[in-house]
Parts: structure tokens; C-alpha cells; sequence
């Protein structure tokens, strides 16, 4: 049984407009929507928005988005840009673009060309960390500071930017913490829980999410799932879709870990508060730009595969499921090598390439898992 | 080990850079001009997909042209493939890096990938599918992009030349082109040099693009163990400038109504830009096609009998058959206005002084095609204007997206461009569905279907419509 506090996080969890982003504008907030992990919500936290991370947790209804974006784009961005276009992220007071692919950028770009968010910025992200572009993103995060202020109309004073940072690292740190609690023999929480909670951190207040986590993390302490079948890491692109990791885990596996961009790489990076009471710009590009693990990034592939490595090895992983979206290029490229480097290594990888969401492929996927998880457990039987 | 192997043994594998190397060899033998008859016996030996090639640009009227434009191509592959005779390091490139900043090295040969692929599916028989099957074998996406996957699956198949380095411009322009080259580097442990074009219109951006053209200068400096020379960029800019010079008289003479220019020189103007920009051989080619076209306007002689269409295409043409694309939208009365290949709007480099030189390079290559489009701060915008701004220059009165599938950015911004193309130019967008490198995807005739309805019920009839329009009211 998921426990009353689990329970209440899945159900927010599971809904877009949730309740707390209701009690939040009831209150008079507003809320600003963003999709990349390298974006630094501190500061939109502490101009006084809800930093609310895009998602489209599985929505397969992309009817009025294919009218901008086309077949060849990925099925995680048309489903965004529907939920944008048929109302559903009408809460959304403002959008921060960020150049995470092509892709978000098309969707950022018809969004606003279908329909104008009453504040826009868009961040630029550099593609290589050296000195000079971490100068660069410096003046970028000035520069999103300065709208923010704009917007809000008031100054963004130190205090509340380090106290922003302060919720936001005990965010971070909550999750790295429910991911400790995933990595042990008994994992005390399942791959769609991890998910979720890393989902939910990112949609409700940083504050209330606290609390909620807390009891949480203090409910299963002590629990462990017991399970028959192999543990797994996901890696890949974006997904947010619930279903399809309870599908995954209905095979008997459990997903111990990840490096996922809404799992593992949402919160890797660790920023001390009180360092952004002076010099927070310096200190955000470092965090945001240096931290990133996304396959976006060049120049820093072995980074990315040492990361899942680690994991790989931390929490006992006995086989790894490398996933993409169809048309997602930096994913479905990184994959590759990273199944070759796996492999070499006698790891065993699934690269899988799948539509978001897509309820009819559902069924193929569980097969290549089903295999994959046979392929594994003929593996261990050899080995013992 | 193996690698080195197969570097010092370039002659006797199937790649595709050796099998279009020695085709290229033969024509470097050929004669600055040759007649209908030797054409025909040179037509009579050549395989099935290669005869079309050659036919296409051997075309009586511009056969002049397409015999430079042969072998400024072979003194370009050529020159890779016998670099280390004059220890010069070949550096793979794509297509939206400007070659000449890597002529001024005595050291380097620059070889782009995109012309790899585009002369293995031109020129060879099988045309260019055996290699991109090679990459998908290695579990590589099919939406990869087959203008570089098809050279770069013949380099990871392990039998063809492999470059000592590669330089990389396409970061911040096309994901997909960024992955494939950074995939190569891994695979192979090929040292690679980024140019990262930072998302940024502004002059903070340009700041930083300057910086990073600086920063790749130097680290080439390094790796080759040569230092830049101020007198051989002159030399080589001094080229270019020429050469900008002649796109611009070529930009002009297809504002002609009806137009002068041959369908395929397009290509021909792009090619140069991507391989020879900045050399004898790529000054002599635009030259050419400059007084072959000023020829026939003199001589009213133009390609087309009767200009039904003027078309311009808004990204890439189709490259798997120029005779029954190219040519036979001429014969059509299709005029081909260029492409957004052709949209790299060049500028005089300032000459100087070193400084204003690598200055005016990173502008040349900010202002290459994709970089200055989809790699602009938001691709709809940058694509947009260029392509309005060619299309009211160049009187065309329709326009066509050619779809290849691979292309994300433009796929995605496609339909604000068709919006904005009709809302201001009242100029129809026809498209495709396709795979550019590619035959098997989408075949030429049925593209040939599509351009014709699209003429013949959208075009032809608009016209028609404007024709029979009370005096007073205008088209858009």
C-alpha cells in the first residue's frame, strides 16, 4: 500500500493543474512555466513565481499541436504544445524558453505564435562549458534576473534569493535522499514513486512539497519492496509518463535508478544558499551549466556515461534500459555509444526507441522488456 | 592499430571516399570541353544510377560550367585523399563551415561530409544506402540525417578513409548534425573541434561567436603545428571576396524574368561554397557560371521555353536524381530559384589586417545556410525573413518546403513560415514529404506528381485568378 502521504503526492502528482498550483493562484500567485533542468528556479521562486516545470504525463491527444509541429518532431513536445493549445496550461502566467533541442525550441517558438504568455524569456543555454561561456551564461541569468524583476516589479533582494536557494537545495535534497532509499536491496520506493516525487517537486511549492516529503521519507524508512525480478536503470530522454514505468515494473523488474532529465539530472547538482547571497549569477552558471548531464552538452559524453556507470555500480543495477523518443536526436545518438560503452563493459543495455505516450505501443515495449529481462535473468542463471 | 591500417591502405576498400575518389580521378583527366559524341560514349559506359549525374550536368548549354564545377570537386577530394603525401591533415567539416578559413592552412585539407554524401548518392552505383545501412546496423536512429550518416556510415564502417580530426560548426544550427560528427569522434577517437553558434542575435552573441572562432583558430593552430599566416589568409580572403563578389552578380542576373540561370546552378553555387570557397578552382567556377548565364540573357537563350513556376526552394532540393528533378522541372517551365542552401548571403571580409580578417570569417561562418537560419536566436524569425527576402527579390511566385525528414528545426517552424509566406507575400508553400539523399523514401516521380498538381491547381490557377480580378483589387 502506497501510505496516505504517497498517496496524496501521486494524486498531485498525476494531475497538471494540481490542487496546490489552485490554492496557489487562488492566492493571488502567479506561475511561471519552464521545461529545462538548467534553469535556474531559484530566482524564479524568489521573485515571488511558483516555478512550475512543464510536463505532459502521458497525454497522447496532439491533434491541434500537429497543425505546428510535424510527424518529425518529438511526440514529447507536440503533446506539451497541446496541452498549451487546448487550455490546459492556461495557469501558466509565463514561459522561460530554454535552446534544450530543436525540438523545445519549435515548441517554445509555435507556443508563443499560437499564443502570447504574458511574460516570455527566453534563456540561452551554451552548448560547451569553458571560461568563455560560462561568462556568457553569467550575463544570461543577469539578464533573466532582470526580467523577472520586471515582471514582478520589485527588486529580487538577496534574503529571499538565498532563502529561494535554500528551499530548492532541501528539494534537491529530499530526492537524493528518496533516491538513496531506491538503491537499497529492498528499495523502499518503486521506479513510478521515484518518478513521481521527482515530478512533483517540480509542480507544487517548494515549501509544501517539504513537508510532504518529510512524512513521506519517514513513512518508508524502514519499508522495503520485495520484488522477483531484475533491477533496472532507465536512461534517456524526458519521460514523464507514469504508465509507461508501471508497465515496465508490471514485468517484475523495478527501476532502482536513473539518469533521466525529469529523474536523476533534475537534482545532481548541490548549490550552498548562502553562497548566492553575492555573486549569484557566477554561482547558477556554474551550478546550472557545469552540473548539466544532457546529452544536449558536448564536449563532455564521458561525463555522462562515468554518471550512469556510478549508478550503474551504486545500486546494483543489473541491467540497463537506454530509451528515446522517436526523432529525439541527441538522445538517440547518446544512446548508442552508450550502449557500445555499456556493453563493453558486460552490462546489459536495451536501447529502445518509442512514440511519448503512445498507448498502442505499449504493448511492443513490454515484449523488448519482457526479452530483455530474460536475457538477463539467462545471464545470472550462467553466472551461478 | 586497425585504424592506422586502414589510413595507410586507402585504395583498396569499398568506402564510399575511395569508390568516389577513383570515379574523380578519371575526371580530373578530362578536357575542358568535350562534345555531344564523347559524351555519349562516356554516357554508354557508365553505370545505370551514374549516367543521369553526369548527363544533368554536362548539359550542352552550361557543359562548360559543369566540367569546372566536376573538377573543382575532384581538386577537392582529391587533395584529401592525397594529403599526407604533402603532410596535410585532412579535417572532416559540415556543410556550414566556411572552407576557407581551412585553406589558408598549409596543413589542412578540409572534406565535407555533406558533398561525401552527396557525390556517393550522385555518382555511385547503389547510390549512397549501403552506408547508411551501415550506421543503422550499428543501432543509429533512421531519422539520423542522411546528408552526413551516408559519409559517416562508410568512416564507421570501418573500410574508408578516416579523417585525423574533425571540426564541428553545426552545435547550436541542427542537433542531428552535431550528434552524428560528435558520434564519429567517439567511435573512432578522432579528436574534434567545436564551433558552438550561441542562439543570440545580439552583440553579446556575436561577442562570443568572435571569441569561439578565435578560441577554434588557436586550438587548430595547435593541433596542426602550424601557425595561421597572415599573408595566406590575404591570399585566401582576397578568393573569397571574389567569389562574393559573384554570388551576388548571380543573385541579380535571377531576378530576370524570364530567368536566365540554369536550374542546377543552385547547386553548383552551393557546392562551391561548401568545398572551395576561397581558391582558383571555386573563383573560376562562379566566374563561369556568371558569363554563361550573362551569355544567355544577352542572347535571350534561357533554360526554360516558357516559365510557368518560379519556385523557390525553402531548405534542401532533392539530390538522388538531378535529371528528373533539376532538369526536368526546367523542361517543365519550373524554374528552380535556389535553395535555402543558397541563402548564406556573404559579405566582403576586410583584409587589413589579421584581426578584421578573422573577424569577417566568423561572420562568413555565422552567415552560413542552417547557421544563420535555424541556428538563429528564433529559427521561425531568421528562416522567415531570409526566405521572404528571397523571395521578393527573386519574383518567385510560389515556394516549396522539400520535407527531408531528418530536418527537425525547419519541421518544426515550417508551418509559421508557411503562415507568414502567405500572410505577406501571398505566396503559396507546397510540402514535400522526402528524404533528400535518400530514393527509396519518396520516389522522384511521385515528387514529380506533387510539383506538377501543385503548379498546375495552386500556382497556375492563383494566376489565372489575378488575371480575372475587377481592376482595383490586388493580390497580396
Amino acid at each position: 500500500m502506497a501510505g496516505e502521504n504517497m498517496q496524496k503526492a501521486l494524486s498531485l502528482a498525476t494531475e497538471i493543474h494540481n490542487d496546490e498550483v489552485r490554492a496557489w493562484k487562488d492566492e493571488g500567485g502567479r506561475v511561471i512555466g519552464y521545461s529545462c533542468v538548467m534553469t535556474p528556479i531559484e530566482l524564479i521562486q524568489a521573485a515571488g513565481f511558483l516555478p512550475y516545470r512543464l510536463r505532459a504525463l502521458g497525454n497522447v491527444k496532439t491533434e491541434k499541436a500537429d497543425s505546428y509541429l510535424s510527424r518529425f518532431n518529438c511526440s514529447f513536445c507536440r503533446s506539451c504544445l497541446e496541452l498549451a493549445l487546448d487550455g490546459t496550461y492556461d495557469f501558466l502566467d509565463g514561459l522561460v524558453e530554454t535552446n534544450g533541442c530543436d525540438h523545445l525550441r519549435g515548441m517554445f517558438e509555435n507556443w508563443q505564435y499560437a499564443k502570447k504568455s504574458e511574460y516570455f524569456h527566453y534563456l540561452k543555454i551554451p552548448h560547451v562549458v569553458n571560461e568563455d561561456s560560462l561568462d556568457y551564461f553569467k550575463a544570461e541569468i543577469a539578464s533573466f534576473r532582470e526580467s523577472l524583476e520586471r515582471y514582478s516589479g520589485s527588486r529580487i533582494e538577496a534574503e529571499a534569493l538565498v532563502e529561494a536557494a535554500r528551499e530548492q537545495e532541501a528539494v534537491r535534497q529530499r530526492i537524493r535522499k528518496i533516491y538513496s532509499m531506491r538503491e537499497r536491496a529492498h528499495p523502499a520506493f518503486s521506479g513510478y514513486e521515484g518518478t513521481a516525487l521527482v515530478l512533483l517537486s517540480s509542480a507544487i511549492p517548494a515549501n509544501r512539497f517539504l513537508e510532504l516529503a518529510d512524512k513521506i521519507i519517514s513513512e518508508r524508512e524502514r519499508s522495503g519492496i520485495t520484488y522477483s525480478g531484475a533491477r533496472l536503470m532507465l536512461c534517456g530522454a524526458a519521460t514523464d509518463e507514469f504508465d509507461l514505468i508501471k508497465a515496465i515494473e508490471s514485468l517484475g523488474a523495478i527501476i532502482v535508478t536513473d539518469s533521466l532529465c525529469y529523474g536523476s539530472r533534475a537534482f545532481s547538482r548541490q548549490i550552498d544558499p548562502s553562497s548566492t547571497r553575492s555573486g549569484a549569477e557566477e554561482i547558477f552558471a556554474r551550478a546550472y551549466l557545469v552540473d548539466l548531464l544532457c546529452p544536449r552538452m558536448f564536449e563532455n559524453y564521458a561525463r555522462r556515461r562515468d554518471y550512469v556507470l556510478s549508478a550503474v555500480d551504486r545500486a546494483k543495477v543489473d541491467g540497463v534500459i537506454a530509451m528515446h523518443n522517436k526523432f529525439c536526436d541527441v538522445h538517440g545518438v547518446d544512446n548508442v555509444q552508450l550502449r557500445i560503452d555499456l556493453e563493453n563493459r558486460g552490462i546489459p543495455v536495451l536501447q529502445l526507441e518509442k512514440e511519448y505516450g503512445s498507448v498502442a505501443d505499449v504493448g511492443r515495449i513490454k515484449t523488448r522488456v519482457q526479452a530483455f529481462l530474460e536475457r538477463i535473468g539467462a545471464r545470472e542463471r550462467m553466472r551461478a | 592499430m586497425v585504424l592506422t591500417v586502414l589510413k595507410s591502405d586507402m585504395t583498396k576498400s569499398p568506402g564510399l571516399f575511395n569508390r568516389i575518389a577513383s570515379m574523380l580521378e578519371i575526371i580530373e583527366t578530362f578536357p575542358d570541353e568535350i562534345s555531344d559524341e564523347e559524351l555519349e560514349g562516356v554516357l554508354a559506359v557508365l553505370p545505370r544510377d551514374v549516367a543521369p549525374t553526369i548527363r544533368a550536368v554536362m548539359d550542352k548549354d552550361s557543359r562548360e560550367v559543369g566540367i569546372a564545377f566536376l573538377k573543382m570537386v575532384a581538386s577537392s577530394i582529391l587533395g584529401a585523399k592525397r594529403a599526407s603525401e604533402r603532410g596535410a591533415k585532412v579535417l572532416l567539416i559540415p556543410f556550414n563551415c566556411p572552407p576557407e578559413f581551412l585553406h589558408a592552412f598549409d596543413s589542412a585539407q578540409p572534406i565535407t561530409s555533406e558533398v561525401l554524401s552527396t557525390l556517393g548518392v550522385l555518382a555511385l552505383e547503389g547510390q549512397g544506402e549501403r552506408y547508411w545501412d551501415i550506421a543503422m546496423g550499428l543501432g543509429l536512429p533512421d531519422h539520423m540525417c542522411s546528408a552526413n550518416t551516408i559519409e559517416l556510415g562508410s568512416v564507421l564502417g570501418g573500410y574508408d578513409f578516416v579523417p585525423d580530426a574533425i571540426v564541428q560548426t553545426a552545435p547550436g544550427g541542427c542537433d542531428v548534425n552535431s550528434k552524428i560528427h560528435e558520434f564519429v569522434s567517439n567511435y573512432h577517437k578522432i579528436p574534434q573541434f567545436i564551433l558552438e553558434k550561441p542562439v543570440d542575435d545580439s552583440p553579446k552573441g556575436r561577442a562570443l561567436y568572435q571569441k569561439y572562432t578565435k578560441n577554434l583558430i588557436s586550438r587548430l593552430e595547435e593541433f596542426l603545428g602550424e601557425e595561421l599566416k597572415e599573408e595566406k589568409l590575404r591570399t585566401v580572403i582576397e578568393k573569397a571576396n571574389r567569389c562574393t563578389e559573384l554570388y551576388y552578380e548571380l543573385w541579380d542576373l535571377h531576378k530576370e524574368v524570364p530567368c536566365p540561370v540554369p536550374n542546377l546552378f543552385s547547386l553548383f553555387t552551393y557546392g562551391t561554397r561548401f568545398t572551395m570557397w576561397g581558391t582558383d578552382e571555386g573563383v573560376r567556377v562562379m566566374e563561369l557560371m556568371v558569363e554563361n548565364v550573362k551569355e544567355r540573357l544577352k542572347n535571350k537563350k534561357y533554360p526554360a521555353t516558357g516559365e510557368v513556376a518560379r519556385t523557390l526552394w525553402v531548405y534542401t532540393s532533392y539530390y538522388f536524381d538531378l535529371a528528373n528533378l533539376f532538369i526536368w522541372m526546367q523542361k517543365k517551365g519550373y524554374i528552380h530559384l535556389g535553395d535555402g542552401l543558397d541563402l548564406f548571403f556573404p559579405e566582403p571580409v576586410d583584409t587589413s589586417s589579421m584581426d578584421s580578417m578573422i573577424e569577417g570569417l566568423a561572420n562568413a561562418a555565422w552567415n552560413m545556410p542552417m547557421t544563420r537560419q535555424v541556428g538563429g536566436e528564433f529559427m521561425s524569425v531568421s528562416w522567415t525573413e531570409d526566405v521572404i527576402h528571397a523571395a521578393r527579390e527573386l519574383k518567385a511566385d510560389c515556394a516549396v518546403f522539400c520535407g527531408h525528414h531528418a530536418c527537425k528545426q525547419t519541421w518544426s517552424v515550417v508551418s509559421i513560415l508557411r503562415n507568414e509566406l502567405m500572410k505577406r507575400l501571398g505566396i503559396p508553400l507546397l510540402t514535400l514529404h522526402g528524404d533528400s539523399w535518400i530514393k527509396r523514401i519518396t520516389p522522384v516521380s511521385v515528387l514529380q506528381k506533387e510539383l506538377d498538381d501543385f503548379v498546375r491547381n495552386v500556382v497556375s490557377a492563383k494566376k489565372r485568378r489575378g488575371r480575372r480580378r475587377p481592376s482595383g483589387m490586388k493580390e497580396k
